[in-house]
């Protein structure tokens, strides 16, 4: 073991290591004082998303190049890290109104992220493999967290056996390509590829077994069943950190490895992502507009979120678009992420205990009785929807571009047919928040609160300088190549 | 290769063939008059009572994950044992770091009082 | 025939049927001592591949531990299958077709790779070697030392989620 390996992926080797330690801290933490667990699990990921980002984009190999460091893993990592702060944000308050208060759920937090950075930095479908593991199971665990509350059991068992299947697909799609290729490592793989001594045939039931897998894992349809009930089930705050995380860090590994190893298989791989991506589209904004509760409702939503993000993926292969288009993909994430936390911050605080005022009714007068909280939701929902002046216009706008750019006319036609159709469920929200009468009552927490302003303020005033945080994307994506 | 594992198949029918033999025996020479009495279940003794099926402490599932996963670190170590002579201190500092982040988890096992029967 | 493939075929058969039979039979009890001897029958499918060590982490493992807790998971919980229920999902021949066509298009594709033997690592003949070299791989920063590393980590994490969701209900109930 040199130190130059360790150095390389010390951000990830400090949080891990962290996570033991916050694990065996709470254990002398009194019960009443948990909020010493989650603020020592903060600090930690303040100091590796300090580490991470002094170490910046440089392209950097270690244990044999294995783990690869570059700008597509620092972008994805700042994004995780800051998730995981809003995350413990999110929870801390939630859990002890809950009577959930139990100091596991922060080291899980970070065992998770620490699987999603690893699957960023992969170079090799073990490491993929590993990584997948690592951050699913905290999120397994997480879903049940309510262990005495049916729903939750029930989110977390659909989500264990789903989740364990789909692992068990990208496995049997790693064992296949290494059985075409003799490779795991994903610069062999491409050799082979290059050489043509693999097994094509072989090569394309691989890829096609790991597409599988990570669509149950990013909530493609048809792969997407799991998805509202889990995401009902589970406590809030798990589930939106899980919406983000493993959505993001699913996206993470299918890009590293479709855009690195597979461009030659595109003519069979490309009308299957067009075709995953446009019925993911249209099925997860249809189904989204029957939902009454809001849980549900926002399932749906991030499965349509998934179609948008695969969008990006069809023209993988075609060298000119693919970096635009991928770009595009990881800037699309940074909204799904900020939107996403901001809104779940709102629907935490309308949370009460037995899980009542989670329905889309229950939000009436919310727009009146609480301004800064109905001006946040409104924004999260303009900016899920993809009305100008918000990110997620910016993230739409130049994914439908790229995919007009690489020739998908029709897909991109899709795309904006069905944020049309999604206008009707998110605006829905806001109607029902600012016309109807009511008085919602609202927990308020000043950590769940400056989450869901911050997430607000920074999604519309990112919107201001699209083009730079595109620049970010871009060199991100430049490093991947 | 595999004339090494003969012992290992003669074993196997051994005790197929005893199994057989015990159970043959039983079935073929003793007297066999069942009555109502005799077909209930055997509890040393008492009178049997309520379901046969019934479930057990949730408590025996806490060990047996125990033992799995301490049983996969111990299979970790062994391959490691066989030529740790010749890994050097790296290899032993690497182990060192497996035991230990496993021996977080025991502590917290511990003090969460999964061990305890009570 | 050699006596190689006698063996093989028997323990293929025998682990395909009783993976059959645990997915078919009724009773979860019978179920699972059936997955014992499939597991059993893949131990002799490692030892054919000169995988000794696996061969042994495969009995040890998984019939010594995992095995024991199915056993276990299967007492704990009340027998929910009624008899009267039906046992396939209603598209259940949808499922076998699909599996039906992966398995042969990969039989077919697998029989007609001409480079396939070529492939095919050649595997060391002595068993104590195979034993050394997972040994050192699993500690060798070019090797396995970070997937080893994590293991432990995710060892970590299974062991909270069971001590997690298995300790005892305080004060509720």
């Amino acid at each position: 073991m040199t130190i130059n390996d360790l150095n390389t992926i010390l951000p990830l080797v400090v949080l891990a290591g962290w996570s033991v330690v916050v694990l065996l801290a709470d254990l002398w933490i009194p019960k009443d004082r948990k909020g010493w667990t989650a603020a020592l699990s903060a600090v930690g990921l303040v100091v590796v998303l300090g580490l991470t980002l002094a170490r910046g984009g440089t392209v950097q190999k270690a244990f044999f190049g294995t783990v690869l460091v570059d700008g597509f893993a620092l972008y994805l990592d700042i994004i995780f890290l800051v998730g995981g702060l809003a995350g413990i944000a999110l929870a801390y308050d939630y859990l002890k109104r809950m009577e959930l208060e139990r100091g596991e759920y922060y080291p899980l937090l970070l065992i998770a992220i620490s699987g999603m950075m690893l699957m960023t930095y992969a170079n090799d479908l073990i490491i993929v493999f590993l990584a997948l593991e690592l951050l699913s199971l905290p999120l397994y665990i997480m879903a049940g967290f309510a262990r005495f509350n049916l729903q939750s059991e029930e989110a977390a068992l659909k989500y264990f056996l789903l989740g364990s299947f789909a692992s068990g697909l990208v496995l049997y799609g790693v064992a296949l390509l290494f059985g075409a290729s003799g490779h795991t490592d994903l610069p062999g793989l491409v050799n082979t590829m290059r050489a043509g001594t693999g097994n094509q045939a072989l090569f394309l039931f691989g890829a096609a077994l790991l597409l599988v897998g990570f669509s149950f894992k990013t909530g493609i349809v048809p792969f997407h069943m799991w998805m509202p009930d889990v995401y009902q089930g589970a406590p809030s705050p798990a589930t939106a950190f899980m919406s983000v995380g493993a959505k993001a860090a699913g996206f993470a590994a299918l890009m590293r490895v479709f855009v690195t190893v597979f461009p030659s298989l595109s003519d069979d791989l490309t009308p299957i992502l067009w075709a995953l991506a446009a019925i993911t589209m249209v099925v997860g904004n249809v189904l989204a507009i029957s939902q009454k509760n809001i849980k549900r409702l926002l399932a749906y939503s991030s499965i349509a979120q998934s179609g948008y993000l695969l969008m990006a993926f069809v023209p993988y292969a075609n060298a000119e678009v693919s970096s635009d288009s991928i770009a595009a993909m990881l800037f699309y994430l940074l909204a799904y992420t900020l939107t996403t936390f901001g809104a779940w911050a709102v629907i935490i605080q309308m949370e009460q205990q037995e899980r009542r005022g989670l329905e889309v009714a229950d939000y009436a007068g919310l727009g009146k009785r609480h301004p800064w909280l109905g001006l946040a939701m409104t924004i999260f929902m303009l900016s899920f929807t993809g009305v100008p002046l918000t990110l997620g216009f910016w993230g739409k706008f130049y994914l439908f571009s790229t995919a007009v750019e690489g020739g998908f006319v029709g897909l991109a036609l899709i795309g904006l047919l069905t944020s049309v159709v999604s206008a009707f469920y998110y605006l829905r929200v806001v109607v029902v928040m600012y016309m109807q009468p009511g008085d919602p009552p609202v927990k308020q927490n000043r950590w769940v609160n400056l989450t869901a302003l911050l997430a607000a303020a920074v999604v519309v005033g990112l919107a201001f300088i699209p083009g730079s945080v595109l620049d970010l994307a871009l060199q991100a994506v430049l490093q991947l190549q | 290769m595999l004339v090494e594992y003969i012992p290992l198949l003669i074993i196997f029918l051994l005790a197929f063939f005893v199994a057989l033999v015990v159970q043959g025996l039983g079935a073929g020479f003793g007297p066999r008059r069942p009555t109502e009495r005799k077909g209930q279940p055997y509890e040393s003794g008492m009178v049997p009572y309520g379901p046969g099926t019934r479930r057990i402490s949730v408590r025996y599932y806490l060990v047996a994950v125990l033992f799995i996963l301490f049983d996969i670190e111990a299979i970790f170590i062994l391959p490691w044992a066989v030529v740790y002579r010749d890994l050097g201190v790296s290899g032993l500092v690497l182990m060192i770091v497996f035991i230990f982040i496993l021996e977080a988890a025991f502590v917290y096992a511990w003090k969460k009082g999964a061990l305890e029967w009570e | 025939m050699s006596g190689m493939q006698i063996v093989f075929l028997v323990a293929a058969a025998i682990t395909l049927v009783s993976a059959v039979l645990v997915v078919t039979l009724r009773r979860t009890m019978s179920s699972a001592l059936l997955l014992v001897l499939t597991l059993l029958g893949v131990s002799v499918l490692f030892v054919l591949l000169q995988a000794q060590f696996f061969a042994v982490v495969q009995v040890l493992i998984y019939i010594g531990a995992v095995a024991t807790l199915i056993l276990f998971v299967v007492m704990l919980t009340r027998s929910v299958m009624d008899t009267s229920e039906p046992q396939v999902h209603k598209n259940w021949w949808l499922a076998a077709l699909v599996s039906l066509v992966v398995f042969v298009a990969l039989v077919v594709t697998l029989s007609s790779w001409q480079a396939f033997p070529q492939v095919q690592r050649a595997i060391p003949a002595d068993s104590g070697e195979n034993l050394a070299a997972l040994g050192k791989a699993l500690v060798d920063p070019n090797g396995f030392a970070l997937p080893f590393e994590v293991a432990s980590i995710l060892l970590v994490a299974t062991m909270i989620g069971a001590v997690y969701i298995a300790s005892e209900r305080k004060g509720e109930e």
